[in-house]
């Protein structure tokens, strides 16, 4: 949004200056023209995850932010193509398979392979479905601030702290994301929303529907959840 | 006909009696050891939230605007914010205490009356603080999880709370009003508003959580212990063990895999 707005006074300048109709309409046309291949240059510089930690979740932040803002579907809250952009644009940043073996703890032993990759996948739907949840309010004002990056860069397992305005004039959202070193360098593992860990609270949750009808259980309860 | 009768008590009493097994096998949760009874609470809760409180919430979001709803949700956190600028102050936390007091002047002079959150435009978010809280940082532990009939999520500590913030935020304030029907009016919209600030929230939850009640649960705990902690130790971040790791390192020396 940032960079349509700079555009503005531009354009105002060259409308004033003129004052003919037919040049008010090409200089818009030119405007328009200009704005559009700005974003899609920001869309298409995509984030870079040997950079630093904040730097990195500032780039997956400011992607994502554009693509929400000009999607028609997206202000009109469909969700399905809000499940689509998150799959596109967050869930390449995010180890989800981290995710779902950290939520399992202990049991992740006792899953086989297949379970482990079909318990994965079914959680990364779920994930998916928590971040788009988050994004249903995004409008023109929502924008996201990382705050001063208090960890040490040369470790393996660092926190990202952010906070977000959702729209003009609300509180903002304590966002933290939770980042591990891999060789392909930063992803994503774990979020924090206002003191709320995820990993942290599947982590009963998964438990309880191991105990009750295994791994296998757990899978079937997470796909019908996400069919629902 | 009596058979078909005998077969279907049989199948009843199996399936309870399995039902009660699934139960017993769970290992109690420490923090939650009356769950019997708090699970029993939020199905009330939740039913009367589904017949009630959610629509009204979901009338209110559908026919106001959202900057309204904004500013009248501002208000009414304004007001909130001396109770919390006191409890700051109980906590010891006088920087807390400082800024939250130098929120509620400007918001109540520039921010209109609370409507407009200046202080936030200018980089001084708000710092909810409760009763619950302050008790939490005297010492005093949370005890079990308690879930209160309409309120929700709460301890036992939290729930002593929760009854003095009612004295300190809501009598003090809009319970002085003398005109009986405003201030009622004040309360229900009170409701109705806290309601509306959480519609995005329930709703992530009923599409995410596998089961809500423990979901609540857990966020609850976890929400409340980062908040008695306080911002500076906030970082203290969870210790989660890495099985795949403990795997990789038996594989690597040859040890058999026990299964726990």
């Amino acid at each position: 949004m940032s960079i349509l707005m700079a555009n503005v006074p531009c354009a105002m300048g060259v409308m004033g200056a003129t004052g003919a109709q037919w040049f008010r309409v090409t200089a818009r046309h030119a405007v328009m023209a200009i704005a559009g291949l700005m974003v899609s240059a920001a869309v298409a510089a995509a984030p870079d995850p040997k950079a630093e930690p904040p730097v990195f979740v500032q780039e997956v932040a400011d992607q994502l932010l554009t693509v929400l803002k000009q999607d028609e579907q997206v202000r009109n809250q469909d969700m399905a193509r809000i499940n689509e952009i998150v799959n596109e644009f967050i869930m390449p940043y995010v180890d989800f398979e981290l995710t779902t073996r950290l939520a399992a703890g202990k049991y992740w032993r006792q899953a086989t392979d297949e379970q482990k990759q079909e318990l994965s996948q079914a959680f990364k739907n779920t994930l998916i479905r928590t971040y788009s949840g988050a994004l249903t309010q995004v409008d023109n004002s929502t924008s996201m601030e990382i705050l001063p990056f208090r960890g040490d860069a040369q470790a393996k397992d660092v926190v990202v702290r952010s906070n977000v305005v959702q729209s003009a004039n609300t509180q903002p959202i304590g966002v933290d994301y939770r980042l591990r070193r891999e060789p392909e360098g930063w992803r994503i593992y774990d979020i924090n929303v206002e003191n709320v860990w995820l990993i942290q609270n599947y982590r009963n949750q998964f438990a309880q529907q191991i105990n009750r009808s295994g791994i296998d259980g757990l899978i079937a309860a997470l796909n019908e959840r996400n069919s629902q | 006909m009596t058979s078909t009768l005998i077969k279907r008590v049989l199948t009843v009493a199996s399936v309870t009696l399995l039902v009660g097994c699934a139960g017993t096998q769970q290992p109690p949760n420490p923090e939650d050891p009356w769950e019997g009874m708090n699970r029993g609470t939020y199905e009330f809760n939740d039913a009367v939230d589904r017949a009630v409180f959610k629509p009204v919430a979901e009338l209110y979001a559908f026919v106001t605007p959202r900057p309204v709803r904004t500013c009248v949700r501002n208000m009414y956190l304004n007001i909130g914010e001396i109770w919390s600028m006191i409890n700051s102050s109980l906590q010891q936390r006088f920087v807390d205490a400082i800024n939250t007091t130098g929120r509620f002047f400007l918001n109540t002079t520039a921010g209109l009356g609370g409507c407009i959150d200046v202080a936030s435009m200018q980089g001084q978010p708000r710092i909810s603080n409760d009763f619950g809280v302050t008790l939490g940082v005297w010492g005093v532990p949370q005890g079990p999880y308690l879930v209160l009939p309409f309120l929700g999520a709460s301890t036992v500590r939290d729930g002593v709370g929760t009854g003095v913030d009612f004295v300190g935020n809501q009598l003090d304030t809009i319970g002085a009003i003398p005109n009986v029907r405003l201030r009622n009016s004040l309360w229900g919209l009170e409701v109705v508003v806290r309601r509306e600030a959480l519609l995005t929230v329930s709703e992530t939850v009923d599409r995410t959580a596998l089961d809500p009640y423990s979901f609540i649960r857990d966020a609850y705990l976890q929400r409340r212990k980062a908040q008695v902690l306080g911002q500076e130790d906030a970082q203290e971040l969870p210790d989660y063990e890495d099985y795949g790791d403990v795997e990789a390192d038996e594989r690597a020396l040859g040890i058999e895999q026990e299964k726990d």
